[in-house]
């Protein structure tokens, strides 16, 4: 019988019933929605980020700590340098996934046509595989990332992928005026300990002292110091965490900490336990945060995850007052039927369990095609902002759910109770 | 007015008062929707202006540099410092950069105003203290390492030089003037004693420096020369920044102002994504709140099929009833519109203080967009009920099917 009820509600006022599962379902997709997005807005807006550059560097640690205070007869203090295998453990390390891009540096002072010019050997997007232990990792990095601010005035960046061999330069906008060249030409550069003729394959304008150096594949800049197999320095931009009590801890000295206190740090991205494995991974270099870069950052998304989380919670306001508004009114304008029940010997309990029942499989109905709706516009919003999908949370249904079951409980009972307290007859008469 | 007017208002006055608990339903989910709308809209709005202040993180995003022609002075300085509205202006810092000696060994030391420096470069990590006075040097990381200095340590700075006849001895003092008794050449070793106040870490390149004020300098040179460098941070958008460039480059002889293109050019991508998640989350939100306002509507309207019969039956044309419904949503919907403007800053203003601790720029225009916008969804959502139920029988509505 109450099944029988049930079903010939629907059947008789799928009006109606089609209109509260509408409203519940624009509700639900806004809570997922909504909810997703904020979830996922961290990582999203970190990678835009990573358009300002590493936000780490390697450097050798003896150049870190230099002792040699009393060598002052040596004023050629002795440079060190970082052996190129050890950029392989940057993928092995815990967090490897977190490392954006990565690129080595090494810099040497040369010669074009007897003009002195430094020249900066680095990748640009260098395809790297690294074997340890029979596992074999792949990576595709360099500084056309790191590089996000660079316009490229004359013909285009250096294409490791597609170029042949090393014999090729960009070379800044303010240098090449005064060299007097423009992409297309080869330079002859002389170095200390040799002499390469590089192919000029873009201008690059990038703001700052970058103007005045002439960027070359690492191969080169290696052949023309005589340092081969060694870089000067690791650019590495990571994504990270913004420091917190624990980061700001650690960072003084991660041997302080707790045992739990370790364990969290170490497995939590921030940039100081970045730092802290790429220094285990390579004993003789140091990882140092690039402050103006790895503070900002932690700042920006602090702040912007504040927004969409204040942002969400309107929305959820929203979107539940507008569903417990329309579950009320749908009841209220029940009354009669209601009070028929309860003239023709319906209980109480009776006729609140067959309301509840009809409303909550409407709501459930509409939640999950709401849920749906939400996921497709929090993929719309991905792709037209981030050009990438927005990771859906589990949890996120649950929340939802759980969320609308309590919001036309919440909408439905006061109504109903109301309703019930009255005298069938005052109802069915209409004197409400 | 006439009596037809008066009955008119007096029925859909009545209307509304007689069916307090309907209407507030209406009424509530009108300020709803005319609350998420004025809220979203004035964080939209407001969120690039925020969002800018809080990229000056970033530090400086323009440098002044000497252009050559004449002296980049202070006056010159604070002119083109001018350019830009004090509100955007977040500070700037002169640099001037000298080779000295330290234990015999070179350095280099930067003179620089330590009052505004943190204005600049706020990610700054100072352990110890930043110098508040002459006398005190701010040392980078890497150069105390070098040196192996700590904050509270001494150091003595020196400036040693030959003087030839073009020197101009008018600033040295006579007794730091030797003579050489082998070749018989003059020089001049002067030499600054310095109390390091704190050490400097960054990660860049300035742990390399120690930095000193610039009368500090101006006392180890000998020499008043102006700075090298300027920094200067700005809160404003690209364009913005573009025409406040152009104005102090086309005012100034002295120095050139240009952007800092890291800092700028990564600072309007991340924005503009920014922006654009703002819109169109606010979009998103604000077409399901109207449509969900809508369904309520069309609900309590649908209400009263048999009372739109019995008005029907008894000789009203239906044009007058779809005029009345029509002025009764419209009340609602422009009570609701103000209501809902009022707490959209509220929550807007809520929102801001708590992310950016700073109050939303109040925009009047959204009070009317808003009021729009709740009528005309109001509207709308009336008429489609309403012309469903003037168009049927009036014996088939009130008997109920």
């Amino acid at each position: 019988m109450f099944f029988r009820m049930i079903i010939g509600a629907f059947q008789r006022q799928w009006k109606k019933m089609l209109m509260i599962a509408l409203t519940v379902a624009l509700g639900a997709s806004i809570a997922t929605a909504m909810l997703n997005v904020m979830l996922d807005v961290g990582d999203k807006i970190n990678e835009e980020l990573k358009a300002y550059g590493s936000n780490i560097t390697v450097v050798p640690s003896s150049e870190a700590v230099m002792s040699n205070l009393y060598d002052v007869e040596d004023t050629e203090a002795k440079e060190e340098y970082l052996k190129e295998e050890t950029l392989g453990e940057f993928l092995t390390i815990f967090w490897a996934n977190n490392i954006t891009d990565f690129a080595p540096v090494l810099d040497t002072d040369a010669k074009v046509n007897d003009k002195a010019v430094k020249l900066i050997g680095t990748w640009f997007n260098h395809h790297f595989e690294y074997v340890k232990k029979g596992t074999t990792y792949e990576r595709d990095t360099g500084i056309i990332n790191l590089r996000s601010w660079w316009d490229i005035t004359d013909g285009k960046w250096l294409d490791e992928a597609k170029l042949s061999g090393d014999n090729y330069a960009m070379v800044g906008k303010k240098l090449s005026a005064e060299l007097g060249v423009k992409a297309g030409d080869t330079i002859s550069v002389k170095g200390d300990a040799g002499t390469e003729s590089l192919e000029i394959v873009g201008i690059f304008e990038s703001g700052d002292d970058e103007e005045n150096y002439i960027f070359s594949t690492l191969p080169i800049a290696q052949q023309l110091s005589g340092n081969t197999g060694k870089y000067k320095k690791a650019e590495v931009s990571a994504i990270t965490s913004p420091d917190d009590e624990l980061a700001i801890k650690a960072a003084k000295n991660p041997e302080l900490l707790s045992g739990d206190e370790y364990d969290l740090w170490y497995c939590t991205a921030y940039v100081s336990s970045i730092c802290f494995q790429i220094q285990e991974a390579i004993p003789e270099a140091s990882a140092r945060a690039v402050r103006q870069i790895a503070d900002s950052e932690g700042k920006i998304l602090e702040k912007t995850e504040l927004l969409m989380a204040l942002i969400t919670l309107m929305s959820l306001i929203g979107a539940t007052l507008g569903i417990s508004n329309l579950v009320t009114s749908s009841v209220m304008e029940r009354s009669a039927e209601l009070a028929l029940m309860k003239a023709v010997g319906a209980k109480n309990g009776q006729v609140t369990l067959l309301v509840l029942t009809e409303i909550i499989l409407t709501s459930v109905i509409g939640a999950a095609t709401g849920y749906f709706m939400g996921y497709c516009f929090a993929q719309v919003i991905g792709q037209s902002v981030f050009s990438s999908a927005i990771e859906m949370s589990g949890m996120v249904a649950f929340l939802v759910t759980v969320l609308i079951i309590a919001v036309t409980l919440v909408g439905s009972i006061p109504a109903i109770r109301m309703i019930l307290r009255l005298r069938p007859s005052e109802v069915l008469h209409g004197g409400h | 007015m006439n009596k037809k007017h008066r009955m008119f208002i007096r029925m859909v006055l009545a209307s509304l008062l007689r069916r307090r608990s309907r209407m507030m339903i209406a009424l509530l989910a009108i300020v709803v929707g005319a609350t998420i709308l004025s809220g979203l809209g004035l964080i939209y709005y407001d969120v690039p202006r925020q969002m800018s202040s809080q990229f000056r993180n970033y530090g400086a995003n323009v440098i002044f540099t000497p252009s050559g022609s004449s002296e980049m002075d202070q006056d010159e300085i604070s002119k083109a410092a001018a350019v830009f509205p004090s509100d955007k202006l977040e500070g700037y810092t002169p640099y001037r950069y000298e080779n000295t000696k330290l234990n015999n060994l070179p350095v280099t030391i930067a003179g620089t105003d330590f009052s505004s420096v943190l204005k600049t470069s706020p990610y700054w990590h100072i352990s110890g203290e930043l110098p508040d006075a002459d006398g005190k040097a701010l040392v980078g990381k890497k150069t105390a390492d070098k040196f192996g200095l700590a904050a509270g340590d001494s150091i003595s700075l020196r400036n040693s030089f030959t003087i030839t006849e073009t020197t101009d001895l008018k600033n040295i003092p006579d007794q730091e003037i030797y003579t050489d008794p082998k070749t018989g050449e003059k020089y001049c070793d002067h030499t600054l004693d310095l109390k390091i106040s704190g050490i400097l870490e960054t990660g860049g390149s300035e742990e390399e420096y120690i930095y000193v004020s610039l009368d500090d300098v101006s006392n180890l040179t000998l020499n008043n020369r102006s700075c090298d460098i300027v920094e200067v941070s700005v809160a404003a958008s690209k364009d913005e920044l573009k025409a406040y460039l152009d104005e102090i480059n086309k005012n100034s002889d002295a120095l050139e102002a240009k952007p800092v293109k890291r800092v700028t050019a990564s600072e309007s991508t991340v924005l503009s994504k920014l922006e654009a998640l703002v819109l169109i989350v606010t979009i998103v939100v604000l077409a399901l709140t109207m449509i969900c306002v809508a369904t309520t509507m069309m609900a309590v309207i649908a209400e009263r099929r048999r009372e739109i019969g019995l008005r029907k039956a008894l000789g009203a044309l239906n044009s007058s009833i779809i005029a009345e419904f029509l002025s009764e949503g419209l009340v609602l919907g422009a009570a609701g519109g103000i209501i809902g403007s009022v707490f959209g800053f509220l929550f807007a203003n809520a929102v801001s203080m708590n992310v950016f601790s700073s109050s939303i720029t109040f925009r009047p225009l959204l009070i009317p967009a808003a009021i729009i916008a709740s009528v005309a969804v109001t509207g709308l959502s009336c008429l489609i009920p309403i012309k469903g139920a003037v168009d049927v029988d009036p014996a088939l509505v009130l008997k109920g099917e």
